[in-house]
């Protein structure tokens, strides 16, 4: 391997990936298994289930879009450009994101019959909505309130360009799409178990007091994301191309 | 009626040498094995291999998650194959750079071992955790995962080559099956199980189990990668582990039990 100015920036843009991930876990309003019985504010299922499947669809968006960029008859000149893939990436965590907390949502609605309500503010910051006489006796809140359903889409934001950050640059050190998604794969999951342990596997959104606490995942990923960095980089082309 | 079932209760100190050990000799083994042979038909040996490190892992599971994570135990087995998956990667490339391909596995182990201590330090230090075996557990299952996905993916490419590794196993996406399905081995049994009658033997004799249904999904991969009588001796080898388990666990579930009663047919039995 050739350790150049480049590297360096792959090293950065790896790191910064990972620390948009850990982020953006936080604002994803997850609930786990109580929401998954309407008796907590959010989706419900768990931090790295929803972590992983909003990262793999932005890995999957931006692989596309690198596809479709090299279909393109001035590929040989121009090569990639970062910023079409890292929003591609994002848009499409963000449409998993909001397509799982939609249905979910109508399940809540039609078929649990909850109010959507959250237990952890009296107002919702959005719709300035009362929220405490919505919030059934011996329940931390129902359902996806709004501002519930915005935070969860800047989330799934964060992760998705977070993916889409940490798969395009190892993209261009090994030249292997398949190993460069399990690769990303792989820190994806030790960022997000990372800071789904900071939030204690629940939070509402970026309301949440428990969104406070985000400088110590961003401590943590700092630190796991910089060492399985130099490792991603140390990764060289496999000898007669793939 | 009790009935007297083989139970068994391992040190963890113990059990860590036991699925290091059992790993490391086991992928090897199945590598002289092939390559003297001239054969991949022992492939299945990786599998095997594969089950110990499984057992260390669940161990550490069970330990780390009886503090409570707060997350659920799939977090902690999606991160140890989150770490594993790297360390293999990065093992198996830098032994392949430095011409030493065959070290590759202990390189990856070492590497996963020294991440997984940073991870444990991290959740201790930085949120603030004080579980006081994390650090160990933590390198432990770091260690087991890079251990399950190296066997597994021998099982599937025959080969400990870098190439012949990322051409049969990543290019193919084969590793996301190993990827859920020893995730599953190493993170399932304690989360079946858990409760305050938990007890290790049925924990880990249902980890081998799982074990055994993961070999079986890698050996219909084998099929494509490694041809038919590969692929189907380890098919064959996966199901006869689970059989045995199984019937093992079944008999331990019976003996934790405070009754054993039949419920009748449905609709129910008139007495």
């Amino acid at each position: 391997m050739n350790f150049d100015a480049n590297t360096i920036i792959y090293l950065l843009e790896i790191i910064v990936g990972g620390l948009l991930v850990g982020i953006g876990v936080h604002f994803v309003p997850v609930g786990g298994a109580p929401a998954a019985m309407a008796q907590a504010t959010g989706i419900g299922t768990g931090t790295v289930q929803l972590a992983a499947g909003s990262g793999l669809t932005g890995l999957l968006s931006a692989g596309l879009m690198m596809h479709a960029m090299s279909l393109s008859p001035t590929f040989a000149q121009d090569g990639y450009s970062i910023w079409p893939i890292l929003l591609t990436g994002a848009v499409g965590a963000m449409i998993m994101m909001d397509a799982t907390m939609l249905t979910g949502s109508w399940i809540y609605a039609y078929a649990v019959g909850a109010p959507f309500a959250s237990a952890k503010v009296n107002y919702d910051p959005i719709t300035m909505f009362s929220q405490p006489p919505y919030v059934a006796p011996g329940t931390v809140g129902q359902g996806i309130p709004t501002v519930c359903f915005v935070s969860g889409t800047i989330g799934a934001a964060m992760g998705g360009l977070g993916g889409a950050l940490i798969y395009f640059p190892l993209v261009l050190i090994n030249g292997n799409p398949a190993m460069s998604a399990i690769f990303a794969i792989g820190i994806f999951m030790v960022d997000a178990v990372l800071a789904s342990w900071n939030i204690q596997g629940t939070i509402e959104g970026f309301h949440d007091p428990k969104f406070k606490k985000w400088p110590k995942a961003f401590k943590a990923c700092l630190i796991s994301t910089a060492i399985l960095a130099v490792v991603a980089v140390l990764i060289t082309p496999l000898v007669g191309g793939v | 009626m009790a009935e007297t079932v083989k139970g068994f209760k391992i040190d963890p100190k113990k059990l860590r040498i036991y699925g290091l050990v059992g790993s490391v000799v086991g992928i090897y083994l199945a590598y002289i094995l092939n390559s003297v042979t001239g054969t991949n038909i022992f492939s299945f040996v990786g599998a095997l291999a594969a089950l110990f490190s499984v057992v260390w892992g669940a161990n550490a599971v069970r330990r780390v998650c009886a503090y409570g994570i707060g997350t659920g135990v799939p977090s902690i087995g999606m991160l140890s194959l989150g770490m594993g998956v790297v360390a293999v990667l990065f093992g198996l490339s830098i032994a392949e750079q430095m011409g030493i391909g065959l070290l590759g596995v202990i390189i990856a182990l070492v590497y996963s071992l020294i991440f997984g201590y940073v991870v444990g330090l991290i959740a201790n230090r930085v949120m603030g955790f004080n579980i006081p075996v994390m650090e160990e557990g933590l390198t432990d299952l770091s260690g087991a995962g890079t251990l399950a996905i190296l066997g597994w993916s021998f099982a599937i490419s025959g080969s400990l080559g870098y190439a012949d590794i990322v051409h049969s196993v990543i290019n193919t996406g084969f590793l996301a099956i190993i990827f859920i399905c020893g995730g599953l081995a190493i993170l399932h049994p304690f989360n079946a199980n858990l409760g305050p009658d938990e007890t290790q033997d049925r924990t880990l004799i249902n980890g081998v189990m799982v074990g055994g249904l993961s070999t079986v999904a890698t050996g219909v991969c084998a099929l494509m990668t490694l041809g038919l009588a590969a692929g189907m001796v380890q098919i064959v080898v996966g199901f006869a582990v689970w059989y045995y388990f199984f019937v093992w666990f079944f008999r331990l579930a019976k003996r934790d039990a405070s009754a054993v009663v039949g419920t009748g047919l449905l609709p129910p039995t008139v007495q």
